[in-house]
């Protein structure tokens, strides 16, 4: 099964493009900021600027494991659907499942194997770049030199290839149960992520003005909203109202359709809009509130705004390829529904607008409730630390990150769409067939 | 049942030939290894007639049916469907050509897996911007025998069955030619005289045109008259063919075409 496994990544190397760059990214994002265990870790660091590096890679690395599990498991999970076909014929050949996921998380270890030896270089020089900054704003001696040792490598592929590794397992047991509701156990997750969420803004005001930890509950608060409503994702989709014209309702009854399938691609939109608007908000008052009363900042409040932007940065890149990937694998398994559209009558642009519909319902939903949950956290942060309700700040913010969330889901759909459409009709309901 | 309903965007009535093709030439491929699949087609076929065409493997019969419903565009040649002329363009112009003009059933039933029984049948209608007539739908529905299954998705229904939503589909539009391409090629024997039946009906009961492309006899013999086709050119013509006679033909469809060269 081995050798089966990889022949078939030799011979279709693109079908593990997406699976290679969530490894390598997320290799390279761990094994940058757990090279600041090894750099903290020299003779001679002193323990400011080695408490500094601990943090930072304390922090997001735990951040980047959890990333890379999610990233690399949406890829796989997309990659073994769009494969069924060939799983299907394997065990008619006589494959027994135990061979197929032996095979499936062979693939999978390999991918990340390579994906990880590719994000040693960069690795380096982010590691190199990532100390630097620390430097500038002084948070880190200057005569601390970066190393990229032990940790940061053995870290980095050990990672990868048990998130690669899991997530391929997980994938392929998904598949092997076929179409299930969603279980009790989700809506309890969804329901105990709301309650703990709530739980967590509200305890926003049992601090003071000036704590330091003040800005940690809303921002997690935020987060765990967020989980909750992406839990639920699959039952938002269903209660869609249906618009007029054709585009639109057959957009509609798609997307109620496939709400279970499409819950990724939504989980991916809430989360991201609730993340990134909630902590840069958060971030910017504070940061205008310390400026206003004429002080300096702290070097443990330079560094939690450094791990503030690195994290959302992180997240914005993840959730960004999860998002571009997943919807391109989509759409671009969707080329036989595109021909019996036109058979039926559809011209190219009806179907374009169609995929056009959905994807815009789509990001109207998941920035809706992303929006939703990270006010949760913005308000009660303001009204504590400063006078007003809605800070200024949350504007700019916002509409950044949504432009990203509508350029990133429209630009997939709609240009994926468009290849798509290139093979004519008949040809197109065949050769999948 | 499969009464006229109203058009929209169409001209005064049908023409009285639904169908005619003249010289129409398609090959694939290039220079070098071009293969001809059509070699100067020339036919006509009447309004209210029901048209086999056949031919073994690779004889042009899929490439026939589709340059007629404008799928495709022949090299050289006219195609008029309903006495109006198939004119090269866009895709776009062409689906709009081909809406309230052209019905289709193919062998794999092409029906949308996300819609229901009637949300399948009433797409073209919709598609087409046309106003939807609820209790025309059921009618159409409760003539191919599905009255009781609107609220059913296609993987509910067995292979005749979907393929009677795709008939009713296709004349719930009212078109002036109805293409059908294999529509028995994936069904058993009884679901497969039952669509036959229906396509017949729809002929001799009210008047639509049919044309349907297959390989069998049998399902050849439901029609009024067959056109063979070989090597990319009509090889015969056979009418009230029996399914005795067709295999036959069919059989010396080898010898009929090198006797003519």
């Amino acid at each position: 099964m081995f050798v089966l496994a990889m022949r078939s990544i030799r011979q279709r190397p693109g079908r593990f493009l997406a699976t290679l760059l969530s490894a390598f990214l997320g290799a390279a994002i761990i094994m940058t900021f757990n090279s600041m265990y090894d750099t903290a870790g020299q003779p001679g660091v002193d323990s400011v600027s080695a408490e500094t590096l601990y943090t930072a890679a304390g922090v997001v690395g735990g951040y980047g494991t959890l990333l890379v599990f999610f990233a690399v498991a949406s890829t796989l999970t997309v990659n073994v659907r769009q494969r069924a076909a060939e799983l299907e014929l394997l065990r008619c050949s006589g494959a027994t499942p135990a061979q197929l996921k032996r095979m499936v998380v062979g693939e999978a270890a390999v991918v990340a194997l390579v994906g990880s030896a590719l994000a040693i270089v960069p690795a380096m020089l982010g590691g190199r770049a990532l100390l630097e900054v620390f430097q500038d704003s002084g948070q880190v001696a200057d005569s601390v030199d970066h190393s990229f040792g032990v940790i940061a490598l053995m870290s980095g592929i050990d990672i990868t290839l048990l998130a690669a590794a899991g997530a391929a397992f997980l994938a392929m047991r998904r598949a092997a149960r076929g179409h299930r509701r969603p279980g009790r156990g989700r809506t309890f997750l969804a329901y105990a992520a709301l309650a703990a969420g709530a739980a967590a803004v509200c305890s926003t005001f049992a601090f003071s003005e000036t704590d330091s930890a003040l800005m940690a509950p809303p921002v997690y608060g935020s987060i765990l909203l967020s989980v909750g409503c992406a839990l639920l994702a699959a039952r938002l989709l269903k209660g869609v109202p249906v618009p007029g014209g054709a585009s639109g309702w057959l957009a509609v009854q798609n997307l109620r359709e496939r709400s279970g399938q499409l819950a990724g691609i939504l989980t991916s939109l809430i989360l991201f809009t609730a993340v990134s608007t909630a902590t840069l908000t958060i971030q910017r008052v504070e940061s205008d509130a310390v400026e206003a009363a004429g002080m300096v900042k702290s070097v443990e409040a330079k560094n939690l705004e450094t791990l503030n932007f690195t994290v959302v940065g992180i997240i914005v890149v993840f959730v960004c390829v999860m998002l571009v990937n997943s919807l391109y694998a989509a759409t671009s398994y969707r080329g036989r529904e595109f021909g019996q559209q036109r058979l039926a009558g559809a011209t190219p642009g009806q179907v374009l607008s169609v995929v056009g519909t959905e994807a815009l319902v789509l990001t109207v939903t998941g920035v809706l409730f992303g929006t939703l949950a990270a006010l949760a956290g913005i308000v009660p942060f303001t009204m504590v630390r400063g006078d007003a309700v809605v800070p200024g700040q949350v504007i700019g913010v916002w509409a950044v990150v949504v432009s990203i969330a509508a350029v990133a889901t429209l630009g997939t759909s709609l240009v994926t769409a468009r290849r798509v459409l290139r093979t004519p009709a008949v040809q197109a309901v065949a050769v999948t067939a | 049942m499969f009464r006229s309903g109203a058009r929209r965007n169409h001209d005064a009535g049908p023409a009285p030939e639904a169908l005619r093709l003249v010289k129409v030439t398609k090959s694939y491929g290039t220079a070098d290894s071009a293969v001809t699949a059509l070699d100067g087609v020339t036919l006509g076929l009447g309004r209210g007639t029901f048209t086999a065409v056949m031919g073994p493997s690779g004889s042009g019969k899929s490439t026939l049916l589709q340059c007629a419903a404008g799928l495709d565009q022949p090299d050289s040649g006219i195609v008029q469907v309903d006495g109006t002329e198939l004119t090269g363009g866009s895709e776009a112009k062409l689906t709009k050509f081909r809406r309230g003009r052209i019905g289709f059933v193919f062998q794999q039933y092409n029906l949308l897996e996300t819609l229901t029984v009637a949300q399948n049948t009433v797409l073209p209608l919709k598609l087409a911007g046309r106003r939807v007539d609820r209790a025309r739908v059921r009618e159409v529905l409760t003539a191919v025998g599905l009255g009781d299954r609107l609220g059913h998705r296609p993987d509910q229904l067995s292979g005749g069955q979907r393929q009677r939503v795709a008939i009713a589909r296709a004349l719930v539009t009212d078109p002036r030619v109805i293409f059908a391409d294999e529509p028995t090629g994936a069904l058993d024997l009884r679901s497969a005289r039952d669509v036959l039946r229906l396509l017949q009906q729809a002929v001799r009961v009210h008047g639509q045109t049919v044309v349907m492309v297959t390989h069998d006899p049998v399902a050849a013999s439901y029609a009024d008259s067959v056109l063979f086709l070989a090597d990319g050119r009509l090889a015969g013509r056979l009418e009230a063919p029996t399914a005795d006679a067709v295999a036959e033909r069919l059989a010396h469809l080898g010898d009929d075409v090198t006797t003519e060269v």
